[in-house]
C-alpha cells in the first residue's frame, strides 16, 4: 500500500492551484455568482489552457489520458477555489461515460476532442439527482432513462430554472423524450456505465468537500488571529483553537478514505462502490464540522454576506446531498457490511 | 413537586386558546407560524397590527404584575398562554424585546417617570425597541464598549459610537443603549445605560445583509444621537449592572415561547420525513427520536428553571439553558435538511419545505447569539462550577 502521489501528479496540482489562487479570488466568484448564467467563459477557457478540460480524454482524441486518480487532487482545488463550474461533470464524468460507449464512434468523435480543448460542455442527468446542474448551457446532455444512456441535445429539451440556495450552482430540471434515435447505449450496458459515472461523481463531490473543508479551516484560523476580544486574538483561547483543531483532524482523516475510494475506482476494484460511499461520508462529515466550527469562530461575522466564509459553507452543503445523499451512501455501506457472506474479518480489512 | 395541571389552569388553557381560534383569522390568517427567527422580516406591518389586536384582549405582557398593564400571570399560566399562543400558530412577537427584556427591566430598575413613560406603550403594542449592546469591538467580551455618552448643561446626554447585530432597529422607534459615560474607564465599570428614541439626526441605521439574502439586524450608528436628561436607567457608571439583569430576563421566561415554537419546528421535521419516506430510514428515525427526547428535556429544564423564582437572579440550572437550546436547535436545523435531502438544496415556497431550510440558515447562529457556546461553557465552569477564572489580559 502506498498512499503518495506520483511526482507529476502533484506537479500538475501545484500548478492548477497558482493558477486558481490568481484567477478565482473571491471577489471575482462574487461577480459570475451576479451573472444570470452564473458562468464565466473566460474562467472556462484559462482551466482548458490549464489542461484541465483534457486530462480524461483518451490520447487519440486529443487528450491526455489520465484519470481518477488526478482529478482527486483537481477536485480539491476547485473545491478550495469554488469554482462556479460544474467542470468536472463534463471533463471528468461525461469524458469517462463518452469514452465507454460501446460502438458510436461518431459521438466520440464529435464531442471528445471538444470537451478536451475546452470548446464543449455536457451536462449529466442521472436519478439520483433530481436536477441536472448547468443545463442551460449545454451542447449536450447525457441522460438516464431506465438504466439507457441518451444523448440529447439542448434544443431537444425543456429547462425549468430551480433557483438554488447556494447562488452559484445552476440546476434545472429537464423534461424529453427518449426514443431509439436517441438512445447511445441499451440498459445491459448502460447499467454498469451510469453507476461508474454515479461512483466517480460522488468521488469528484468528496475531493471538492476535503478541498471545501480545508478552505474554511484556513479561513477560521485567519479570522481567529485577527479578531481581538479581551484584549487577545480570539484564536489564543483553547475553547477556540480546539474548535480548530478538531476540524484539521477530521480532515486528514478523510483523506485517506478519498485516495482510497479513488484508487479503487482506477484499478476496478470489486468493492469500489462502497470505498466511494465511505469517502462521501467522511469528506460531507469533515467538510460540515468544518463549516460549523469556522463559523463558530467567525462569530456573528460568519452568518452575513460580507464574509467570504458563506461561499463555501453553502457550497459544502449544497454538495453534502448530491450525487446520493447521506442516506443514500449509508445504505450502500451497510448493505455491503449485512449482505450474505460479506468479506469483513481479518485478512479483509483493506480489500 | 406537583406536575399536574389544576382545573383553573385548565379553564384558562381553553380561554386562551378559544380566543387566538377567534382572533388569529381573518386579516391575520396569513400571520400563522410567521415571524420566527430568521422570519423576522414577515409582514412587519400586519404583525404590528397583530399586536395591538392582543393588546386590546390584555394578551401582551401577561407575566407583568397587574400595576403595570400586565396580568400577574403565575409562571404555570404564562406557560399555558406561550404553549396555546404557538399551538395556535401566532405570530412571531415584534414586540417581544419591549415585552421581554426592556420592560421588566425598567420594572426593575426604572424610575417612576421612565415606567410610566415606556411601559404603556409596550403593553398597548404602539412602541416597539431594538437593543442596543454589542458593538464591533464588544461580542463575546461585551464589556468592552467604547460607544461613548456625555451629559450637556441642560442634563440630557448624547451617544456617540457604533452597535451592531441589532435586531429590527429599523422597525423599531426606541433603542437602549449601554454606552461609556467615564472617559478612560475600562470593562464593566463607567458605563450608562440610556434610552433614545430612533428617528432623530443623530442616527442611522444601516441593515447587514445576512448569509441567506435576508436582513434582520443592522448596525445603528449614533452621530451625538440624544437623550432626555430622565432617559438614564439606573445611575450613572452602573449600566453593567442594569445590563446584566436584563439579559437574566432574556434566559428566563422569555424563552419559554420559542420552546414551543421549536415543538411547532420538530413537527414540521416529522411530517416531512413521513411525506418524502426518509421516516423509513432507521438513522433518520433515530436522529428524530433523539430530538423528541432532547426537547423534552429542555422543556422540563426550563420549568425547572422558572417554578419558584419570581425575580432576576439567575439559578444555577439557569447556566446551562442557552447552551443546550442552541445546540439542540441547531441539529434540529440540519436534521430538516438531511430530512429533505436533494430538495432542499432549492429555493422553494412550499410551505412544507421553506420553513425548513429557514430554520436551517438561521439555526447556524444559534450557538453564536446571546453568547456563544464558549462563553456559555466558561459561565457554567467558571459561575456554576466554581473553577478558576480564565486568565485575562491586565486592563
Amino acid at each position: 500500500m502506498d498512499f503518495t502521489f506520483e511526482e507529476q501528479q502533484v506537479a500538475f496540482r501545484d500548478a492548477v492551484r497558482k493558477f486558481l489562487m490568481v484567477e478565482a479570488a473571491p471577489e471575482m466568484l462574487r461577480e459570475i455568482w451576479e451573472t444570470e448564467s452564473g458562468r464565466s467563459r473566460d474562467l472556462r477557457a484559462k482551466l482548458a489552457d490549464q489542461g484541465i478540460t483534457a486530462l480524461s480524454v483518451p490520447e487519440e482524441f486529443g487528450g491526455i489520458g489520465l484519470g481518477d486518480l488526478d482529478w482527486v487532487l483537481i477536485n480539491q482545488e476547485l473545491g478550495y477555489y469554488a469554482i462556479p463550474d460544474s467542470l468536472s461533470d463534463t471533463a471528468y464524468l461525461a469524458a469517462w461515460l463518452l469514452t465507454r460507449l460501446p460502438s458510436d464512434i461518431s459521438l466520440k468523435k464529435a464531442w471528445l476532442p471538444r470537451i478536451a480543448n475546452g470548446t464543449a460542455r455536457i451536462a449529466l442527468g442521472h436519478p439520483v439527482n433530481p436536477f441536472v446542474a448547468d443545463a442551460q448551457l449545454a451542447d449536450l446532455l447525457l441522460l438516464w432513462h431506465n438504466d439507457e444512456v441518451h444523448a440529447v441535445q439542448r434544443d431537444q429539451v425543456k429547462l425549468s430554472f430551480n433557483p438554488s440556495i447556494e447562488m452559484s450552482r445552476r440546476l434545472y430540471k429537464v423534461e424529453w423524450t427518449p426514443s431509439d434515435a436517441t438512445r447511445v447505449a441499451p440498459a445491459r450496458i448502460g447499467r454498469d456505465l451510469w453507476e461508474g459515472v454515479l461512483n466517480r461523481a460522488a468521488l469528484a463531490v468528496s475531493a471538492q468537500q476535503l478541498g471545501l473543508a480545508q478552505r474554511m479551516l484556513d479561513l477560521g484560523i485567519d479570522h481567529s488571529a485577527q479578531r481581538k476580544q479581551f484584549g487577545k486574538p480570539i484564536g489564543s483561547f483553547q475553547a477556540v483553537k480546539h474548535q480548530l483543531a478538531d476540524v484539521a483532524v477530521k480532515i486528514e482523516f478523510a483523506k485517506p478514505v478519498v485516495f482510497r475510494a479513488a484508487q479503487a475506482l482506477a484499478t476496478n476494484r470489486p468493492r469500489a462502490a462502497v470505498h466511494v460511499s465511505h469517502a462521501k461520508l467522511a469528506a460531507c462529515e469533515a467538510a460540515w464540522l468544518s463549516a460549523r466550527r469556522s463559523m463558530q469562530v467567525h462569530g456573528a461575522m460568519g452568518y452575513t454576506w460580507e464574509a467570504d466564509l458563506q461561499m463555501f459553507m453553502k457550497r459544502a452543503w449544497a454538495l453534502d446531498a448530491a450525487w446520493g445523499d447521506r442516506a443514500f451512501h449509508k445504505t450502500r455501506v451497510a448493505k455491503f457490511i449485512f449482505a450474505e457472506g460479506s468479506e469483513l474479518g481479518p485478512g479483509d480489512t483493506f480489500n | 413537586m406537583n406536575l399536574q395541571p389544576s382545573t383553573t389552569d385548565e379553564a384558562f388553557r381553553a380561554e386562551v386558546a378559544e380566543w387566538m381560534r377567534r382572533h388569529l383569522s381573518g386579516r391575520f390568517e396569513s400571520l400563522r407560524h410567521r415571524g420566527g427567527p430568521g422570519d423576522e422580516e414577515a409582514d412587519p406591518v400586519l404583525r404590528k397590527e397583530w399586536e395591538r389586536e392582543l393588546a386590546a384582549g390584555r394578551w401582551t405582557c401577561v407575566g407583568w404584575p397587574a400595576e403595570h398593564g400586565g396580568r400577574g400571570l403565575s409562571i404555570e399560566q404564562q406557560v399555558i398562554f406561550h404553549e396555546e399562543y404557538a399551538r395556535a400558530g401566532g405570530p412571531g412577537r415584534m414586540g417581544h424585546i419591549g415585552e421581554g427584556l426592556i420592560g421588566p427591566t425598567l420594572i426593575a430598575f426604572g424610575s417612576e417617570a421612565q415606567k410610566r413613560r415606556f411601559l404603556p406603550g409596550i403593553v398597548a403594542g404602539t412602541e416597539y425597541w431594538a437593543q442596543g449592546y454589542s458593538e464591533p469591538g464588544a461580542g463575546s467580551d461585551l464589556a468592552n464598549v467604547q460607544t461613548r455618552c456625555w451629559q450637556e448643561a441642560d442634563g440630557s446626554w448624547r451617544v456617540q459610537g457604533q452597535k451592531v447585530w441589532t435586531s429590527l432597529a429599523h422597525e423599531s422607534e426606541w433603542i437602549f443603549v449601554l454606552a461609556r459615560s467615564e472617559p478612560g474607564s475600562k470593562g464593566r465599570n463607567g458605563l450608562s445605560f440610556l434610552l433614545l428614541p430612533l428617528a432623530q439626526p443623530g442616527v442611522r441605521i444601516q441593515p447587514i445583509r445576512q448569509m441567506g439574502g435576508g436582513s434582520e439586524f443592522n448596525e445603528v450608528f449614533f452621530d451625538g444621537a440624544a437623550a432626555e436628561a430622565g432617559h438614564l436607567v439606573g445611575k450613572p457608571g452602573e449600566g453593567w449592572k442594569v445590563a446584566m439583569g436584563l439579559l437574566e430576563f432574556e434566559r428566563g421566561v422569555s424563552t419559554l415561547g420559542q420552546q414551543m415554537h421549536f415543538a411547532y419546528e420538530f413537527d414540521l421535521v416529522v411530517k416531512a420525513a413521513q411525506a418524502n419516506g426518509s421516516a423509513a430510514n432507521p438513522q433518520v428515525r433515530q436522529r428524530i427520536a433523539q430530538a423528541w427526547c432532547g426537547l423534552r428535556v429542555m422543556r422540563y429544564n426550563a420549568l425547572r428553571m422558572l417554578s419558584g423564582g419570581e425575580g432576576p437572579g439567575l439559578k444555577r440550572e439557569a447556566l446551562i439553558y442557552k447552551y443546550y437550546w442552541s445546540n439542540w436547535h441547531r441539529e434540529l436545523g440540519k436534521l430538516a435538511l438531511d430530512v429533505l435531502g436533494p430538495a432542499g438544496d432549492v429555493v422553494s415556497d412550499d410551505p412544507r419545505i421553506r420553513p425548513l431550510q429557514q430554520l436551517f440558515f438561521f439555526s447556524r447562529a444559534d450557538t453564536i447569539y446571546a453568547g456563544t457556546n464558549e462563553i456559555q461553557l466558561n459561565l457554567i465552569a467558571e459561575r456554576g462550577l466554581d473553577m478558576p477564572r480564565e486568565p485575562r489580559p491586565t486592563a
